[in-house]
């Protein structure tokens, strides 16, 4: 099988205003993608907040898929949209506030109108876990309910809503996993597997794919060094960048983490699945790296070590 | 002491890069409310392309509201063959190296001229007590010299040098003739060396001329001091060994040496050093006004309250 | 700083983006850093809120310090005593407010404004800080051009603020920025002009206004009875003409993206080629016996530590004054 890979855009880059993400302004925009050209992605993954300076940048963000497509990538691949942070005016647990959720949705449905493609409307489904708590099946049956909607709606624009579970989200434990998917219609409600989030929260992400490989529409490859045992998700306001004992949780392919990487590549082909695979880097700059570099070892790392794993994997086939 | 990076457009610079940017570092340097700043000879170049002698490179320095240049640092790559502190056919080479030194500082008035005693040793002995001994004979004789100017010869122990566990420095010291040759105590080398630096002090005060405050979070419990090139760069388990005072997980104890110092009665200049500051997301320039902070709000309560 | 003047420093230097400057180490950090270069005080600043805003605002900064007092022992941790004032944009979404796009020129938006004033207001008060310091309105180029009745409508709703503010013992002033649509000296006089200086002054922008175009040092001293608070950075650039106007100026022209691609607009005090005569500025604040705040501001300069250090010798070097 030919794999694809896309990226999933955290970059920050150096500016005289300092390090910011290359949305500074058209020029580091343009370089961020001719790097990743360079590196040979063919899929690009963003963020809902980031179509509107796309638009401005490039005039629409079909131009600006444009502009990708003359630098060898097929297309826009994934929208990622969230909820971090729970409000009176948008709490996936609350019905109350699902009306404007689902009118927020139909307006990034808007905002890529025109596009090659997009394949996953990516969310999380939950808020904080503490903002959540108590976590009941009620509320884990109120969040499937919502995602159903919207994934009955992006369907109907080409796109799979596909729930990405943050170890610090309301939904992060195997059986609180099990109980969301059971609550959602396997037709409109995808799985979209983060093998470092599900790691941290205890949760095998080779299992997870295992069992809901027909139900996967993608994946961040990314890891971690920490599993969380001591109730850091529970952090308020923000477990991911204030727990008190780990600084970075994230960390690339390739750099002594937990996650069993060439196990998941072999499920994977086993598993037939032949959608994209995407790198995702959040916070590669902590400890003083950069995401130039972390995307060239983490593409090292799939034209290596990965592509062996594919290998062993196509032979036992 | 001047290890300074910041970032320009064409990546991570020192200041010796143009006048402009030594001026911005000096001007941070004295923001925080440091009185002087201590530099390596090796700049002696620098100095004389940018600012046509160390006596005006000291007027720019003033200009810019620091009282002046404390000391230099000495770092010269040792050779038996041709100029190393145990080997004393080589000692001609050294006496010769610093009179020519001296004469290139002459123009303004150091404390210190700071050097590295002892050559590297990648076996387990390290050096014989003879070696120590010429190594002690070799900086009095250099010591004499630079006294001609006013200025102390004062050695400085890396964690990984040739003369860094307390059985050699107390050796060295004991063969030094502490006329000539002084102690310049570096609180986070001597801690990754399992030394006491308070200790240490302690039991050599009365030749102490100057301190680089530093603090490590790691001793080297691994013998990486025997790793070649240099194992501030290259140890296998520890990729940044140097923080600045106050860091978290810090293992100098630096309320107790101040007090020490108080009680001592030493009066001299104290440096703080960042060596790699800018290694693992940290920055010079963070790095500097924390540890000012620290000095300031802990470390100048000790020291005012002597006799208390 | 040990001064006649009461001088503050913006931490929203560090605030670069918005996962970053979220931990309370890294605050403590740039807290420190300001502490020891003589700074006793901070100005706040919000944004788009959320859980990353921790120092941005109420109600996240309620729950990490679960009150005003809270809030300032943090400070004090480093040596920071207190809050002088606190930057807040109605324009700018934030989460907390479900990102609703409020207009100041839109009267149907003003009782929401005002209520979204009230927390920033009554934790301003409860922390002892002195300046609500408002955007007055959104960005020019966003709306159409100003109409006769803009500056009262806008006037009346910052009005009704400093009523609000003024009964918790919090003055608001009037943030001038390039890029708003009061950008003459006349239609800045004009918006002063609808509002009640008892409730509502300016806060005079050195570096905004210079790009602006209107000289800072002049028009404090024709208007310096209006002025409550005052940000104090330079700049190297001027708007060539109409630049502010360009679509997604904020970025066009503030960052370069068109135009005469100029990239960073914002120095630290005395930086090479500024436009801004701080020396002369300070010495004009001494000359009226100006009693507000003085907050110096290093945003958008790259390495906030390092501007923050270039500032403070600039105070003490230039300026002569000496710090605490």
């Amino acid at each position: 099988m030919a794999t694809k890979w896309s990226y999933m855009d955290h970059w920050v880059t150096e500016t005289p205003q300092g390090p910011l993400p290359p949305s500074f302004n058209r020029t580091y925009m343009d370089r961020y993608v001719k790097q990743l050209s360079a590196l040979g992605f063919q899929g690009f993954d963003t963020f809902f907040f980031y179509l509107p300076m796309l638009q401005g940048m490039y005039g629409s963000v079909p131009a600006f898929e444009h502009f990708l497509q003359d630098n060898g990538f097929e297309k826009i691949t994934g929208i990622f949209s969230a909820y971090p942070y729970a409000t009176k005016h948008t709490a996936p647990h609350v019905r109350e506030t699902h009306d404007r959720i689902v009118a927020d949705c139909e307006y990034t449905l808007r905002g890529i109108e025109g596009l090659a493609g997009v394949e996953n409307f990516i969310v999380m489904p939950s808020s904080t876990d503490w903002q959540t708590e108590p976590v009941t099946d009620d509320k884990i049956k109120i969040m499937a309910d919502l995602w159903n909607r919207v994934g009955r709606i992006t369907l109907e624009h080409g796109l799979k809503t596909t729930c990405h579970f943050e170890f610090w989200g309301a939904i992060r434990t195997r059986p609180q996993l099990e109980l969301f998917f059971e609550h959602t219609d396997p037709e409109y409600v995808y799985f979209f597997c983060d093998t470092a989030q599900h790691t941290i929260a205890g949760v095998d992400p080779v299992q997870m794919f295992r069992d809901y490989k027909d139900r996967c529409t993608g994946f961040h490859f990314k890891d971690t060094k920490n599993v969380d045992t001591t109730g850091m998700y529970r952090t308020a306001p923000d477990p991911e960048l204030m727990a008190p004992d780990v600084e970075r949780w994230f960390y690339p392919m390739g750099e002594g983490g937990l996650v069993d990487f060439p196990s998941l590549m072999k499920e994977i082909v086993a598993s037939g699945y032949d959608g994209w695979l995407t790198v995702e880097h959040d916070k590669a700059e902590l400890g003083g790296g950069t995401y130039a570099e972390a995307t060239c070892l983490a593409k090292w790392y799939i034209d290596n070590v990965l592509a062996e794993a594919q290998r062993e994997a196509e032979a036992a086939l | 002491m001047d290890h300074w990076r910041s970032n320009s457009p064409s990546g991570p610079i020192d200041q010796w890069r143009s006048r402009r940017t030594m001026t911005r570092f000096l001007r941070q340097v004295a923001a925080v409310g440091f009185d002087a700043i201590d530099t390596f000879d090796f700049r002696y170049w620098q100095i004389l392309e940018q600012y046509g002698s160390v006596a005006n490179y000291q007027e720019f320095v003033q200009e810019q509201g620091l009282e002046r240049i404390v000391n230099t640092f000495h770092g010269v790559y040792y050779e038996p063959d041709r100029y190393a502190p145990e080997v004393p056919e080589t000692h001609a080479t050294i006496v010769e190296d610093f009179k020519v030194t001296m004469d290139r500082w002459s123009g303004i008035q150091l404390d210190n001229v700071i050097v590295m005693p002892g050559s590297r040793f990648y076996d387990d002995h390290g050096p014989t007590d003879d070696q120590l001994k010429h190594a002690a004979d070799v900086w009095a004789k250099v010591g004499e010299v630079t006294q001609q100017y006013g200025v102390n010869l004062t050695c400085h122990h890396e964690h990984y040098a040739g003369i860094r566990n307390r059985r050699q420095i107390d050796t060295f010291y004991a063969y030094a003739d502490p006329r000539y040759v002084k102690f310049f105590v570096d609180t986070a080398q001597h801690c990754i060396a399992d030394v006491d630096p308070v200790d240490v002090y302690e039991a050599h005060h009365e030749r102490v001329t100057g301190f680089h405050f530093k603090d490590t979070r790691n001793k080297d419990v691994n013998e990486d001091y025997k790793l070649f090139p240099d194992a501030e760069v290259s140890a296998v388990t520890t990729e940044k060994w140097f923080y600045e005072m106050g860091t978290a997980e810090g293992l100098v104890d630096f309320e107790r040496m101040m007090r020490s110092v108080r009680d001592h009665g030493y009066e001299g200049w104290i440096s703080v050093e960042h060596d790699k500051a800018d290694k693992l997301g940290g920055d010079y320039a963070e790095s500097t006004a924390i540890s000012r902070w620290y000095a300031k709000n802990v470390l100048d309560g000790i020291y005012a309250g002597a006799g208390a | 700083m040990k001064d006649t003047l009461r001088w503050s420093y913006a931490i929203n230097a560090w605030n670069l983006r918005m996962d970053v400057f979220v931990r309370h180490e890294e605050q403590q950090r740039a807290l420190k850093t300001l502490s020891v270069l003589g700074f006793d005080h901070v100005e706040l600043a919000s944004g788009m809120g959320g859980r990353w805003e921790n120092l941005g605002t109420p109600e996240i900064i309620l729950i990490n310090h679960g009150s005003a007092e809270g809030l300032l022992a943090f400070l004090r941790r480093a040596g920071i005593s207190g809050v002088s004032s606190w930057c807040w944009d109605p324009g700018q979404p934030a989460e907390e407010t479900g990102y609703a796009f409020l207009m100041t020129r839109n009267p149907a938006d003003h009782d929401a404004i005002v209520e979204a004033a009230k927390p920033f207001v009554d934790l301003l008060a409860a922390a002892g800080g002195d300046q609500l310091v408002v955007r007055p309105a959104g960005s020019a180029w966003m709306a159409p051009p100003l109409g006769d009745g803009d500056a009262g409508i806008v006037g009346s709703l910052w009005n009704r603020v400093g009523e609000v503010a003024a009964a918790a013992g919090v003055g608001v002033s009037l943030h001038y920025d390039c890029l708003q649509p009061f950008h003459t000296e006349e239609q800045l006089v004009s918006l002063l002009d609808a509002t009640d200086p008892a409730l509502v002054g300016l806060a005079l922008d050195t570096a905004e206004l210079t790009i602006g175009g209107i000289d800072p040092v002049a028009f404090y001293d024709a208007h310096h009875g209006r002025v409550a608070h005052v940000q104090l950075k330079d700049t190297r650039f001027q708007d060539a003409g109409q630049e502010y106007l360009t679509p997604g100026a904020e970025a066009t022209m503030l960052k370069g993206g068109a135009g005469r691609r100029i990239e960073r607009w914002f120095y630290e005090l005395g930086t090479e080629g500024g436009l801004v005569d701080v020396e002369a500025f300070v010495a004009s604040l001494r000359a009226h016996g100006y009693g507000g705040w003085v907050v110096v501001e290093g945003d958008k300069g790259g390495n906030a530590t390092e501007v923050a250090m270039l500032n403070s010798w600039f105070l003490q070097r230039r300026l002569g004054v000496e710090k605490v």
